[in-house]
């Protein structure tokens, strides 16, 4: 994985024509981003937080595909349970 | 008895966590041709082999919207054909399977499904519903997941 992720920045970098320090430090803002994401959501899903805050938080379409995909998981464990 | 038709979403992520064998828990299942073909532009899961299904021919009339790739189209249209239930991981196939009234039903779904019927330990559902979070291909979100493994866990 490490030597993955090595291999990875350096070809971006190389790609993009930047040093790979700026690589990652894009990619630490990335992931910083989706974690935070996530952790609005769960506040959200565990009704720590109402909708209007995580649409404020994290916009509404990413609001509205977690309550999409959650309407999914329920069904689909509803139907694994009933059949 | 559960006929179902697999797209191509949930045979891929089954195998990605090493258990496509889950599929074998429903009574039918049925692969359409064009599934099986977009699965051997990768590599068709091995472990396919290991489990009973029928490849079958497609047809696509029009009501199945075209806006899905050709895997879920076929998958759709043979499940609303055959009154099956469509597995697929897709949720804009879900959509559509919904307008169809065609039964939609993911990955999740068929470990459940295979926990009810007692082919797997609820820990062992448990381990492979985060598992496809984790560790593959399939895209849903880690809370939403969270969320199901709590749904399951209250069970019982």
């Amino acid at each position: 994985m490490a030597t993955d992720l090595t291999e990875r920045v350096q070809e971006i970098a190389k790609e993009r024509d930047v040093p790979e320090s700026k690589i990652l430090e894009q990619a630490l803002e990335r992931g910083v981003e989706d974690l935070w994401i996530d952790l609005v959501l769960s506040r959200y899903i565990n009704d720590e937080i109402n909708r209007e805050a995580a649409i404020g938080l994290i916009g509404r379409d990413r609001v509205k595909r977690a309550e999409r995909e959650l309407q999914a998981v329920e069904d689909d464990i509803q139907w694994g349970l009933d059949a | 008895m559960i006929v179902a038709v697999a797209d191509t979403g949930p045979i891929i992520h089954l195998d990605e966590i090493d258990a496509l064998d889950l599929l074998s828990v429903v009574d039918e299942l049925i692969v359409p041709k064009t599934v099986y073909e977009e699965l051997k532009v990768g590599t068709v899961p091995s472990a396919l082999t290991h489990i009973e299904y029928d490849v079958v021919e497609s047809e696509v009339d029009e009501g199945v919207p075209i806006d899905l790739d050709p895997g879920e189209t076929a998958a759709l249209a043979v499940a609303a054909e055959r009154s099956a239930v469509l597995l697929s991981d897709d949720l804009a196939a879900r959509d559509a399977g919904e307008s169809l009234g065609v039964e939609v039903h993911g990955s999740i779904g068929v470990i459940v499904l295979a926990h009810t019927r007692g082919e797997v330990e609820k820990s062992v559902a448990i381990e492979q519903m985060k598992a496809l979070q984790t560790e593959t291909t399939l895209f849903i979100t880690e809370a939403i997941v969270e969320q199901g493994i709590t749904l399951l866990d209250e069970v019982e």
